[in-house]
This record gives C-alpha cells, sequence and structure tokens, in this order.
C-alpha cells in the first residue's frame, strides 16, 4: 500500500552501511475491534546515514509516531526496525533504555532540559547517566558550534527558549549519537531563533557527519533538509529531495485540499496530551 | 455553587493523595477516640463491678492516714457482727475478710500472682449474693489446709484441684491444698484471688479468729442504704467507718483511677504527637495540591471567581477531609478500644466488649477534632490559594515556581532558635529548679518552633553537605536527586519536620535516661559499699519471714542493715509543717551507703536517738542548721522533737531528699505493732566470703520470689532494665511518629514524581534506566529523612543535654550520650526514606515516557 518506498543507496551486512535507522512493515494500532486506530499502516522507511531528514505530514497523520517508535520509545504493533544494525523492536525496556542513552539523542519541542541543572551538566547528562567521561574537545567543539560559550553555568530558567533549545542541540551532538531525532524542535521559537537552531543541525550534517530526522510541519524548517518525507493517514505518501520551502508548502496545500478532509487518525501527540495532569 | 463543585471534583479526583492526610487525621482522632472509649468502658465496667460487689453498708476501721506499712490489715472485732445483726434495717451480716500483703507461691515456689502490678488478694468465701465469684469446679475450701483459686490465675498458671499451694502472710506462711476453682461472674479485674473459709481467712490472714476486715450488711426491704447507714451509726457511734454501697464503690474506683490514669496520659500523649505531626502533612499536602492547580486556580480567577471563593473551595476540601478522616478515625477509635480491652485480657483483666461505653460526646470530640485540625492546617496553603492571579492560568506552568525560603522567615526563625537556644543556656546555669524547668521548658519549645521555621533554610545547607558527603557515589543520579530535594526547601523543610519532632523527643529522653542508668550506677559504684541488696520489684515491704531470712545467713554475713520508710508529720521550727517519710536505718548504714554530709555528722544520726538529718535543699528553704530542732509526728506514735544533727547533699540519686533517723529513734516512738516493716535491707559480707553470702541469701530467699536479693552488679542491671521500660513507652511514640513522618514522606514523594512527570520522561527518553530512575526517587527520600534525622537528634540532644545538666543538682550527675542508639535512629532513618520511597519510586519508573513527555 505504501506508495513510495524510500530506499538507501546501498545495504547491506555488516561494516558500516549507508543506512542509519530503518522500518520494514511497521505498523502502529490503538486500541481493538470497532475502537481499532491505525497511526502507521506498514511503513518502510530507510535513514541515510549522514544526512537530515524531514518527516512532514499534516495533523494526524502518524509522523510523531514514526519518529518514537524509531527512537525506540514507543512499541510497534506489527514489523522490525532497526537502528543501524540492531533491531530494536525486540529489545526489552533496559537494552532500549541504553540504546536511547548511548545511540540517539533527543531535541523536544519544549521542556527538552531540567530546570534544576546547569547547561553544562544538561549538556552532559546521557554521559553522566551512563558513567562514561565527555570527550573535552568534542564537547567545546559542539558547546562551540551552537554558541553558549557564555551560559554553561545558568540554569534553563535564566535562559531563552531559544538558547535553551542551542543546549538541547548541543546535548544531542555532544555524545556522538548514531542518529538524532528533533521533535518540533522550532515549533516552539520565533522564526530568527528557529533559524538559528536549523542552521546548527545542517552545520552538524554537513561538518561532523551527524544523521538528524527531524519531525516538523513547518515548510520553511522542513527545507533545511537533505530529504523530506511526506506522511498521511498512517503512511509514506511522498518524498522530496533537496526539497526548497516553497516546493514543500505546495506538497502540504495539495493534503488539505484532499487527504485530510477526513478525521479520525488523531496524532500520536494528541494522544497523549489527552490526558491532564 | 461551582466552586463548591469544583472543591467535591478536586476532593474526588485527588482522592490518592487525600488518602495519606485522611490517614493522619485517621490516626490522631483514633487515639483520642481509642481512649474515651477505653477509659469510659473501664470506668463503666469497674463502676459496675464494685457496685455489685459492695455491700449495702460496710463497717470497717476508722482509715488512718498515712498508717505505717507494718504488713497487717486493719481490722474491727467480730463482736461487730452479733451486734450489727440487732441494728434496725439490717436483713443479713456478714464477715468480709480480705488481705492483699500476701504472696502465693507454687511447690516450685514460682509466685502465681499477676505480674501486671494488680494485688494477689487472700479473702473469705462470701455466702452472699454480692459475691462476685461463682465455683466453676470442685467445691469450697473447709477448714485450714484447703482453698478454692480464681480460675484465670489457675488456667495462667497451671494450677489444677488438689495442688498445693504455699501462701505468705504477715502472720506466718502456711500451706493449702487447692479444692475447687472459682471463676468471676463478670469482669474480673486482673488479680488473684485466694479464696478460704471464714475462720482460715481470719487466722491465716488476720492472726485472730476474733477480728474480721469488715461487717457487710443487707439492708431489709424499703430501708435505703443511707437509713441504714444512720442505723448503724447511732448503734455503733462514730468508732468505725461506715459506707454504703456507692460510697465503697467510689473509694474503690479512686483506688484504681491512679493506674488509669497512667493509660489515659500515655495514650493521649500518642494522640498528642499524631496530631501534631498530622498536621504538617496536612499543610503539606494542601501546599501541594495548591502549587499543583495554579493553572486551574489562575483560570477560575481569570473567569471571575473572587479570592474568597478560591480560598473557600479549598477550605470545603479540607472540612471534607476532615470529615472522612474523622469519621474513620471514630470507627478505628472504637477499634483501638477494643484492641486494647484484649490487650488487657492478656495482661489478665478481662473485660467484656459487651461492656464497650461510647459515649455520645465521644464522636462528637473526634469530629470536631478532626475536623479543626484539619482545616486549620489547610489555612494557609489556602490563603496562598486565593493569592494565585489569573495571570497564573495564561503562564506556561512546566514545573511550578520553586518556593523560596523567605528573608523574613529566616530572620524570625534565627530570633526564636536564638531565644530557645539562650533558654536552654539559662537552664544549665540556673541555680533554681523551679526556674530552670521553666527555662528548660521554653527553649524546647522555641527551638522546636524555631527550627520548624528555619527548617528550609536548614534543608538547602544540611540537603548540600549531605549531597557532598555521600550522594556523589551516586554520580548523574545522586546529583540529581539531591538538586530535587533542594528546588523546594520549603516542602523539603516540612516533610522533615514531621520526621523530626518524633526523633527529638526520643532523643532527648533516650539521653536523660541513659544519664540516669550512667548517673545512678556511678553512685552506685562511688558511694554504696554494702555488697547485697534485698527488695521486693513490686515495692512490696518485707514480710518478716523474709527479714528472718536474710538474717538466716548472717554467718556468712558482716552485717546486715534495715531500711524503713516512717511516716510523720514534720513541722520546722518556723511553724511550717508537712507530711512525709523518715528513712529510719541501723549505724551500718553509714558503711552501706556513703551520703554525702554538707554540715554536721551522719554517723550521729544513725548512733543517737532522736536525731534527724535533712536535705540541703529543705534546710535552706525552712533556714534550718545543724543543732535546730524539728517537731516530728509519728503517725500512730508519739511526737518527739529531733534535732538536726546533718545537713546532706542534694545531688544524689539514691537519697535525694532524704531525711534520715536512728533505728532506734523510730522504735523510740512507734509502739512494736506499729513499726512498719523493712523496705529494703543491705548486707555485706564477710571479707572473702561474698561468693558463699550471696549463695546463701539466694538459697534463703528461694522460697520468697516475690523478694530478691542482688549484689551491685545485679542491681544495676535491675536499675537499667526500669529505665528500658520506661523508654518502651518512648518508642512507641516514636514508632507512631515515624509511621505518620513515613506517610508524610510518601505524600510529599508521590506528588514531586506527579509534578516531575515530564522531567522524568525527558530523563528516561534521553537514557536513564528505571532502575536509575528509581534510585533518583529513594536517594531524594534518603536525604530528606537523613536531614530530618539530622535536625531531630540534634535538637533532642540540645534538649538531653541541657536537661541533665539541670538535673545535675538533683544527682543525676554522670552525661552519658547513647551513641549507639543515635546511631541505629540515623540508619533507620535512612531506611524509613528507602521505604517510603518505594511506591513513589516504582510509579516514577513505570512512567510511559510518551506520556511523561506529552503532559503538559
Amino acid at each position: 500500500m505504501t506508495t513510495v518506498v524510500a530506499t538507501a543507496q546501498t545495504e547491506g551486512s555488516g561494516g558500516h552501511t549507508a543506512v542509519a535507522a530503518r522500518t520494514r512493515q511497521v505498523t502502529k494500532a490503538y486500541g481493538s475491534g470497532e475502537t481499532r486506530v491505525v497511526a502507521l499502516d506498514n511503513v518502510d522507511v530507510d535513514i541515510a546515514r549522514g544526512r537530515f531528514t524531514a518527516i512532514m505530514g499534516p495533523s494526524g497523520s502518524g509522523k510523531s509516531t514514526l519518529m518514537h517508535c524509531l527512537a525506540g520509545l514507543d512499541s510497534v504493533t506489527e514489523g522490525r526496525i532497526w537502528i543501524g544494525e540492531s533491531e530494536i523492536t525486540k529489545l526489552n525496556d533496559r537494552k532500549l533504555t541504553r540504546l536511547r542513552r548511548d545511540k540517539i539523542g533527543f531535541i523536544f519541542q519544549a521542556f527538552n532540559l531540567l530546570p534544576t541543572l546547569s547547561a553544562a551538566e544538561n549538556i552532559t547528562l546521557p554521559m553522566d547517566i551512563a558513567g562514561r567521561k565527555p570527550d573535552r574537545e568534542w564537547l567545546d567543539r559542539v558547546v562551540e558550534t551552537v554558541g553558549l560559550g557564555g551560559r554553561l553555568k545558568h540554569r534553563p530558567n535564566q535562559l531563552s527558549g531559544g538558547q535553551q533549545q542551542r543546549v538541547a542541540v548541543a546535548r544531542a551532538l555532544a555524545a556522538r549519537p548514531e542518529i538524532i531525532f528533533g521533535d518540533e524542535p522550532t515549533g516552539n521559537l520565533d522564526s530568527r531563533a528557529g533559524a538559528e537552531i536549523l542552521g546548527f543541525l545542517r552545520r552538524s550534517v554537513d561538518e561532523l557527519g551527524q544523521t538528524i530526522v527531524m519531525v516538523t510541519h513547518d515548510p520553511v524548517a522542513a527545507s533545511y533538509a537533505d530529504r523530506v518525507l511526506f506522511l498521511a493517514d498512517g503512511r509514506i505518501v511522498d518524498e522530496m529531495h533537496n526539497p526548497t520551502a516553497e516546493a514543500v508548502l505546495e506538497r502540504m496545500l495539495r493534503f488539505t485540499a484532499s487527504e485530510t478532509a477526513q478525521p479520525g487518525h488523531p496524532s500520536t501527540s494528541q494522544f497523549g496530551s489527552g490526558r491532564t495532569a | 455553587m461551582t466552586v463548591l463543585k469544583t472543591s467535591l471534583r478536586n476532593f474526588f479526583a485527588h482522592k490518592g493523595r487525600m488518602i495519606l492526610s485522611g490517614i493522619a487525621v485517621l490516626l490522631s482522632v483514633a487515639f483520642v477516640c481509642g481512649t474515651l472509649v477505653f477509659t469510659d468502658t473501664m470506668d463503666h465496667t469497674f463502676d459496675k463491678l464494685f457496685n455489685d460487689s459492695a455491700a449495702d453498708v460496710t463497717i470497717s476501721a476508722k482509715e488512718i492516714d498515712d498508717a505505717q506499712d507494718n504488713g497487717k490489715v486493719a481490722t474491727v472485732p467480730v463482736t461487730l457482727l452479733e451486734k450489727a445483726k440487732r441494728i434496725e434495717g439490717v436483713k443479713a451480716a456478714y464477715l468480709d475478710v480480705s488481705s492483699d500483703k500476701i504472696t502465693v507461691v507454687d511447690s516450685d515456689n514460682d509466685n502465681i500472682g499477676p505480674t501486671s502490678g494488680a494485688p494477689t488478694v487472700g479473702v473469705n468465701w462470701q455466702e452472699s449474693d454480692r459475691n462476685p465469684l461463682e465455683l466453676s469446679s470442685g467445691r469450697l475450701a473447709k477448714g485450714p489446709g484447703e482453698a478454692v483459686l480464681d480460675k484465670d490465675t489457675a488456667d495462667k498458671k497451671d494450677v489444677e484441684i488438689g495442688d498445693t499451694l504455699k501462701v505468705i502472710a504477715i502472720p506466718g506462711t502456711f500451706e493449702v491444698k487447692v479444692t475447687g476453682i472459682a471463676s468471676f461472674t463478670a469482669t474480673n479485674p486482673g488479680a488473684t484471688l485466694v479464696i478460704f473459709d471464714t475462720p482460715t481467712a481470719q487466722a491465716k490472714l488476720l492472726g485472730s479468729t476474733k477480728e474480721t476486715v469488715e461487717v457487710d450488711l443487707d439492708a431489709a426491704a424499703g430501708v435505703s442504704n443511707d437509713e441504714l447507714k444512720k442505723n448503724v451509726l447511732a448503734a455503733l457511734g462514730s468508732d468505725y467507718d461506715v459506707k454504703t454501697q456507692s460510697e465503697t464503690a467510689d473509694d474503690a474506683a479512686d483506688d484504681l483511677g491512679s493506674f488509669f490514669d497512667f493509660m489515659k496520659y500515655a495514650m493521649l500523649a500518642f494522640a498528642l504527637v499524631s496530631v501534631i505531626v498530622g498536621i504538617f502533612l496536612i499543610v503539606n499536602t494542601f501546599s501541594m495540591l495548591v502549587t499543583q492547580r495554579t493553572r486551574e486556580i489562575g483560570l477560575l480567577r481569570a473567569v471571575g471567581a473572587s479570592r474568597k471563593q478560591v480560598n473557600r473551595s479549598v477550605l470545603v476540601e479540607a472540612v471534607l477531609l476532615g470529615v472522612v478522616g474523622s469519621l474513620l478515625g471514630i470507627a478505628s477509635g472504637i477499634g483501638l478500644a477494643v484492641g486494647l480491652m484484649k490487650l488487657m485480657g492478656k495482661a489478665g483483666m478481662h473485660l467484656s466488649t459487651s461492656d464497650l461505653t461510647i459515649k455520645v460526646s465521644t464522636p462528637l470530640i473526634g469530629l470536631v477534632l478532626g475536623v479543626v485540625v484539619t482545616v486549620l492546617a489547610a489555612y494557609l496553603p489556602a490563603r496562598r490559594a486565593g493569592k494565585v492571579s489569573p495571570m497564573a492560568a495564561l503562564r506556561d506552568a512546566g514545573t511550578p515556581a520553586d518556593g523560596k525560603s523567605g528573608k523574613v522567615r529566616a530572620a524570625l526563625g534565627l530570633l526564636i532558635t536564638g531565644v530557645g537556644g539562650a533558654g536552654l543556656v539559662l537552664a544549665t546555669t540556673e541555680d533554681d529548679g523551679g526556674v530552670a524547668g521553666q527555662y528548660l521548658g521554653l527553649g524546647i519549645l522555641l527551638t522546636l518552633i524555631g527550627f520548624i521555621v528555619i527548617g528550609p533554610l536548614l534543608a538547602s545547607v544540611v540537603v548540600r553537605v549531605l549531597g557532598f558527603l555521600g550522594l556523589r557515589v551516586f554520580g548523574a543520579v545522586g546529583r540529581m536527586a539531591e538538586r530535587n530535594a533542594l528546588r523546594n526547601p520549603r516542602r523539603t523543610g516540612a516533610t522533615a519536620a514531621a520526621l523530626m519532632i518524633g526523633l527529638a523527643l526520643v532523643s532527648g529522653l533516650a539521653v536523660v535516661s541513659s544519664s540516669m542508668v550512667a548517673s545512678a550506677t556511678d553512685e552506685l559504684d562511688k558511694s554504696v559499699g554494702a555488697d547485697f541488696i534485698v527488695g521486693s520489684d513490686m515495692g512490696q515491704p518485707l514480710a518478716p519471714q523474709v527479714t528472718q531470712a536474710v538474717v538466716a545467713a548472717k554467718g556468712k554475713l558482716d552485717h546486715i542493715t534495715n531500711f524503713r520508710s516512717v511516716n510523720a508529720k514534720v513541722t520546722t521550727p518556723g511553724g511550717k509543717d508537712e507530711k512525709g517519710t523518715l528513712e529510719a536505718t541501723d549505724p551500718t548504714y553509714m558503711q552501706d551507703v556513703r551520703t554525702k554530709a554538707v554540715a554536721g555528722d551522719l554517723a550521729t544520726v544513725y548512733n543517737t536517738v532522736n536525731t534527724v538529718s535533712v536535705p540541703e535543699g529543705f534546710a535552706e528553704d525552712n533556714e534550718l542548721k545543724v543543732g535546730d530542732k524539728l517537731t516530728v509526728a509519728f503517725v500512730e506514735g508519739k511526737t518527739a522533737t529531733l534535732r538536726i544533727a546533718a545537713i546532706t547533699a542534694d545531688d544524689t540519686m539514691l537519697s535525694h531528699g532524704a531525711r534520715f533517723i536512728s533505728t532506734a529513734t523510730m522504735e523510740r516512738n512507734l509502739p512494736e505493732d506499729k513499726r512498719p516493716l523493712a523496705e529494703i535491707m543491705l548486707a555485706s559480707a564477710k571479707d572473702g566470703q561474698e561468693d558463699q553470702a550471696y549463695t546463701v541469701l539466694k538459697q534463703n530467699l528461694e522460697e520468697y520470689p516475690q523478694v530478691k536479693v542482688r549484689d551491685q552488679a545485679d542491681y544495676k542491671k535491675v536499675l537499667e532494665d526500669q529505665v528500658g521500660q520506661l523508654l518502651n513507652l518512648v518508642y512507641g511514640l516514636l514508632g507512631l511518629a515515624i509511621v505518620v513522618a513515613i506517610l508524610g514522606v510518601v505524600n510529599t514523594l508521590a506528588l514531586s514524581v506527579v509534578e516531575r512527570t515530564r522531567e522524568i520522561g525527558l530523563i528516561r527518553a534521553i537514557g536513564m534506566s528505571r532502575l536509575q530512575t528509581r534510585r533518583m526517587i529513594r536517594l531524594e527520600s534518603v536525604v530528606i529523612s537523613l536531614f530530618g534525622a539530622i535536625l531531630g537528634l540534634g535538637l533532642g540532644l540540645a534538649w538531653g543535654i541541657a536537661a541533665q545538666k539541670l538535673m545535675e543538682l538533683g544527682g543525676l550527675k554522670v552525661l552519658e550520650i547513647p551513641w549507639a542508639t543515635i546511631a541505629y535512629v540515623f540508619v533507620g532513618s535512612a531506611v524509613v526514606g528507602l521505604l517510603a520511597a518505594v511506591i513513589p519510586a516504582y510509579r516514577a519508573g513505570r512512567m510511559n515516557v510518551l506520556n511523561a513527555i506529552a503532559t503538559d
């Protein structure tokens, strides 16, 4: 059913492949019987290593669910997912946690930082949790890249939203993960601060060879990526290489016209926030 | 209405969180109601027992205040029986013989009496229908060699019909065969009863068949008890005590009252502790609920709810909590009372639950207490809720603003603590005991309040130090635990305060009691020369048989000293008089206990007639010096003028406040049959025969299990045991305080975990394992608990030391800090923290990462 299978250029076993993550026939459904809601429907995706991939789609298309599953935050109903060479769909919570800690970096839309820790402590947190010593030289380079030099001792509530997101980017980069996932990392920022963050992400791909997957609904943000995957109703319906903001916007507008007219596919993020404290 | 609806919905939405505060209310109310129900039931039961068993009118010997304890029972002549029968309005008259100055042992020389402090009583069998006993097996005793035993004792001590018992009575020891078992028709007050026929009871318990303890009268039909009493008084004159049924019952209840008062106060202390600790729990819960709901309250305010309405909505929740908690508390209180009654049954006092007395006032008191305490505790948080601005609805809630510990609060707290500390210091330097006591009380109160006020300030210091000392080992997890404990010092402070109070009380009392033991042991070492001390554990005087048994060992002994307490009225030259005791001892007491004299010579006192020593404080108060004369009216004896020959130092525990006279002085002023029995006897072995002497004494006293002979080492152990028993109550209080404190820590952590849902989601997402997440919560809990422990132990030590210094003048000379206990408590607190964190940590670890991230 999936119309476009985004395949990687090379595939193979062992060694360093060009695929940083892939999914095969991944289905994610909530509930059962009458109330069954399919968030992901037989998705096959390959995420190329050292590239910047954006996932786009209208609300409820399943883009956040796809990212959560790829990142080992959420389980799939059917299908298999690999990060690098290791399949994560069979891992238990302990191994998944370790995988996230050692191989994956995260940048969320908001609330990325622990309020009790300073910027520097937040940046090294994944390594501290693992009990690893951070690589000083690398750390300095990352901090310099995101331009946080003078603010490392500040607590999150002493930083602006843009600065907080920069800390989050630095944290994601600091542990040199195999792959970084961003969940609307610029969703809460004004366009100038957003552009800054996206610039850092772009540079980390170009200069540091980092692999990044970003969920966004902003065509401008998507235009920073090498490749855009379009999701609708839990399926990958299109992809675009070297996108421009205009082309992405134009593609998105077509969704608004047709495919998203049908209700009944709540997005996962709404699923989560349905309950309030 | 809407606001009320909101409170109701909130209350039920947060019932999980309310449960913990509810338990605190429940416990407080349960203890208060339990105490009331229990004491009311006891009163009712014993009223009934005494009223049922008391005769319409009773004739007994005139009661003498402070009669000398010569082991004899006050009696009236048997001839009164015949006289009484002729009095108008008397339907029937009986002899009533009883004596509680006996000990009954089985064939193994084991005391079959109750261990609870209740007496062993020998009585005659009453033919009247008021007899509270009925024969359940065997037959009544007939003649001097037979007796009936009560069923509870028989069951507990495995005594059967046909067994031989030995009765140690003042007139002499005798053996009886058990011919029957009798059971109480109503409540057994816990005593051991041995029942003889009337002549045996008279002869063996009183020493003469011509005497009886009471003559009981039944009123003829149509004659009231008061009329009958009048008739009796008219016929017999005022030489005897004549009491109606209700007067007898009242007197009996008074005698029992003091024992129950102790229980009542102990239980009310429990209630007080749970109320105080509970208040902290409630304050904390409501503060957290209000903080958590800031956005919601802001929204309410934004759409037009007034401050007052918001304030009231929180208070309505408090009232609901108070009502629910109190109702459950009342029910639990009744359960507690029933439990206590069962417990009393174990101790030998059988109370029937059908007598359970619940006065109307009991649930009312419980309800009012529960609701008032809850609402008062919720008042401050409610006010804070009222102050929430409508803007709060618009702000990104994220985590609630971290509470600051205000400067005013810090200054106020430091001031109060400072004044309290000064009070403690003054207590140690003040010479006047009364004033010093007031300083101490004030110091304790103010330092406690002060610590509660500056708790948040101390939290940031102490938690950092703890973090530095211990948490760093745990790396990032430890650091986050430390920061979390620090992020809301006010909450940490309030949570720890609950634990602090309990631990401060306990460690303070522990310091005082171990100092007591240490001081007494020290004094024993330094001033007691006697090798052996003979005395009864129940504080009964020594029967003549016992005295003879000790004297029988004199071949191995260097000397034996009798120590008697003599009741007398003492009048100073200034004309002040007081009732009290004088301690009469033999000259050898000089070697047995070296009491320090600040003036005069104690040897004179022990060796001469009509001299006396007085303690320093008494001498100062009455401006007495050596050579002055006291007028001493010996109860049931002569009035003599005694010359003060020595003034003794006050800083002693063993002889504190004692006024010594010689045995000769006692003998000169009291007729032989009125002389009190020895309270204790002291003895020293001949040189080199200590072991043999001890063995012989033990052998000789084997028949008298109510009396123990101890050498100094054993005696020290007994002292420690006695203080240990006192400490058990303290530990009971501690246990309760800890239970409530655990609830508080659980409460705080559970709420914190919920508040930090997103944070926990985040750290889980970026790779913290469940184990690490749980460890983080546990460490935070341990840190909070240890913080409470440090504060509590610190306060308690300061209190204990101040109290010891204060009592130094009274003989508490040695300061002994029970480091082992303190170490246990400290480690125990860490365990408390771990326990409290079990559920919150489990929940934190199980939290769904995605939901956690999505929470707003």
